[in-house]
């Protein structure tokens, strides 16, 4: 979901990436037009956007954030994209602040493609806004090596709070993330608003900063754990296949008290400039063509129902991290809450400030 | 005359949109809290009491200060010998070691800081280096050094040029007539060279310490999630939080604290200037 590393360098850069044969286009429906797509860095697969730039004749310009909150920001101030594809909770956001348009299901021949599980969640209960990109789940990716099965079992997301893992774990620079993992290990729901349990919440990270030395990153965990350097990490579900895929060493556990089941989903602002050819993309990125590309370079599970069997079969088979867990009843989807977001922030923040008291 | 004034227009207007009118702007917000909104405002100190009755967010402000103080010392110390190396070489190297000095400051200072993390990062160069020596595990990436390193890297040069101007700028003749006097090699660096170039050390630690107490991306990229400075908290308040009133009011202190700096140095400087006339 986050890919900072490349991102961030190209947060404020804009990368056109112009089709070879878009201009021999004539004919093509789209020849000339443009397609503003804001998306996450290392999110694409690599040939996506110049198999869509050749079927439409279309030109893409892709700019990368790092963030939710970032995109969030340029987005509100009136940047005219096209298309958009920010996780469950900030198109709840942006539809509360008014800032998309409803889709034309006339346009869009995708839907029936899709994973049913991942279709009207509860942000957008009959897809009248968001088309799914990706979707997974948040877990533990540990080295089987040195962590014992039991241990997980036992103590779920507590195991990072197990000294016998002192400085041997990453924790996820993300106050959602962080807030997740620190709920669900006290067996509260992730969406709740009541103070005490997120000064509950507080109190376990911080314990978890100043107790058990950890080092709190972002995408680095990719690699670093691909490498086996440390013994567990907090990660999301296609980064950790991703990283078992590269290491047969290491495991990817989910705790019974639940997690976040997260999606990310393409979205039409209000002021998109063509919103015609964002529909074509869409359409594209949802078909069987457009969602093997992007789910087999990257890692995260396809939306489309064809390609996520055929990949947790196929390239993926064996790892369980990319067939998203259903049916915990303690699995939640994150909701949008503006009070409870800022206390998570100011608390995180101050959890990070803990960290390098530490 | 008339006519000079006239062509200063355009950058009184670009002075007024672009450093003024923003200025303004963070001190309306810093004492209103009406969200994000213009219309609808009542003046506060709130934040202000916030900021100051926090003891982690003047534990921060400390750290960032005190990790400025050591990143200007050190610039100092190594910036100085430098400089004084170039100032005292030939014309033409004098030339060649500016180059290699601004060279790096050709490529973006983001770019040149994300360099670093592929250094220092667990199994990087660096790393392999002191594995040699058998010191492979050593944590080099997000502890403070790394944090102190970057902030040394990128703000080195500035020192070095100040205090090479200074060095350049310095009547030669002094040298001789010191030396003319009977002044060691020790006591003419001690009484003429180094007095005569407080004023380059003066405006290098300005360049130098303004920049660090209020650099977020390099405790960001350098120090990981777990090294927060000033800086990251006001960009926290900005991008994550969305409290900007109160990340206004963080940013009036730091500039607060700024301009008390600047002034003082300033001081010193004046004070300094002032000497040297005396002695002359």
């Amino acid at each position: 979901m986050k890919k900072l590393l490349a991102s961030f360098l190209a947060a404020a850069t804009v990368i056109s990436m112009t089709g070879c044969s878009s201009n021999s286009g004539e004919g093509k429906p789209y020849a000339g037009q443009e397609l503003h797509l804001y998306n996450w860095g290392e999110y694409m697969g690599e040939n996506l956007i110049s198999d869509f730039e050749d079927l439409t004749g279309a030109t893409v310009v892709v700019d990368y954030f790092d963030s939710n909150e970032a995109m969030y920001i340029r987005v509100a101030n009136g940047e005219p994209y096209d298309i958009l594809v920010p996780s469950d909770y900030m198109i709840e956001r942006l539809l509360q602040e008014d800032l998309l348009q409803p889709l034309d299901k006339s346009k869009l021949n995708c839907m029936d493609l899709l994973v049913e599980g991942v279709k009207g969640l509860p942000y957008d209960p009959n897809n009248d806004y968001s088309v799914p990109y990706f979707w997974g789940t948040v877990g533990i990716v540990y080295d089987k090596t040195k962590v014992s099965e039991e241990d997980l079992q036992r103590e779920g997301f507590n195991i990072f709070l197990d000294t016998k893992y002192k400085g041997d774990i990453y924790l996820y620079d993300s106050e959602r993330d962080s807030f997740m993992m620190a709920l669900k290990a006290l067996g509260y729901s992730m969406n709740t608003s009541d103070p005490n349990e997120l000064n509950e919440a507080y109190e376990w990270l911080l314990q978890c900063v100043e107790t058990m030395d950890p080092e709190i990153v972002t995408d680095e965990i990719i690699d670093n754990m691909a490498q086996g350097r440390k013994a567990l990490g907090l990660v999301y579900s296609g980064d950790a296949t991703y990283i078992m895929s590269e290491n047969e060493n290491m495991g990817y556990f989910i705790p019974e008290s639940g997690t976040n089941l997260w999606s990310d989903a393409m979205v039409i602002p209000k002021n998109a400039a063509n919103p015609d050819l964002a529909h074509e993309f869409i359409n594209y990125v949802s078909s069987y063509d457009g969602a093997m590309d992007n789910s087999s370079f990257v890692g995260y599970t396809s939306a489309n129902q064809q390609v996520m069997d055929e990949l947790a079969n196929g390239d993926f088979a064996g790892i369980n991290a990319y067939l998203p867990r259903t049916g915990n009843p303690n699995d939640e989807v994150f909701k949008y809450d503006e009070e409870t977001r800022k206390t998570i922030s100011d608390l995180f923040s101050r959890v990070k400030i803990a960290a390098s008291n530490a | 005359m008339k006519k000079f004034s006239q062509l200063a227009w355009p950058y009184l207007i670009w002075v007024i949109l672009m450093i003024l009118l923003p200025m303004l702007l963070i001190l309306f917000y810093a004492f209103t809290n009406s969200g994000n909104g213009i219309i609808n405002f009542s003046f506060t100190l709130e934040h202000f009491i916030k900021f100051f009755t926090d003891q982690d967010f003047l534990l921060v402000l400390w750290r960032s200060l005190e990790i400025a103080i050591k990143t200007t010392i050190i610039c100092v110390l190594l910036g100085y010998p430098i400089g004084y190396f170039i100032a005292r070489s030939s014309d033409k190297m004098r030339n060649f070691w500016v180059l290699v000095i601004t060279l790096p400051m050709w490529i973006n200072m983001l770019v040149r800081t994300y360099a670093w993390i592929g250094i220092l990062s667990d199994g990087g160069i660096a790393q392999s280096f002191l594995g040699l020596f058998g010191l492979g595990d050593t944590e080099l990436l997000y502890t403070e050094g790394s944090v102190l390193l970057g902030m040394v890297y990128n703000f080195l040069p500035f020192m070095i040029l100040q205090i090479n101007t200074a060095l350049c700028k310095m009547d030669k003749s002094l040298l001789e007539a010191s030396h003319d006097l009977g002044a060691n090699r020790f006591q003419t660096f001690w009484r003429v060279t180094f007095p005569l170039s407080l004023s380059g050390v003066v405006s290098g630690i300005t360049l130098v310490f303004l920049p660090a107490v209020s650099s977020f991306f390099i405790p960001k990229l350098l120090g990981g999630g777990s090294y927060f400075l000033i800086g990251n908290v006001i960009e926290n308040q900005f991008i994550t939080v969305g409290e900007w009133n109160f990340g206004s009011a963080i940013s009036m202190i730091m500039a607060v604290i700024m301009m008390v700096c600047m002034y003082a140095i300033r001081k010193i400087d004046e004070r300094n200037a002032g000497r040297g006339k005396e002695k002359a």
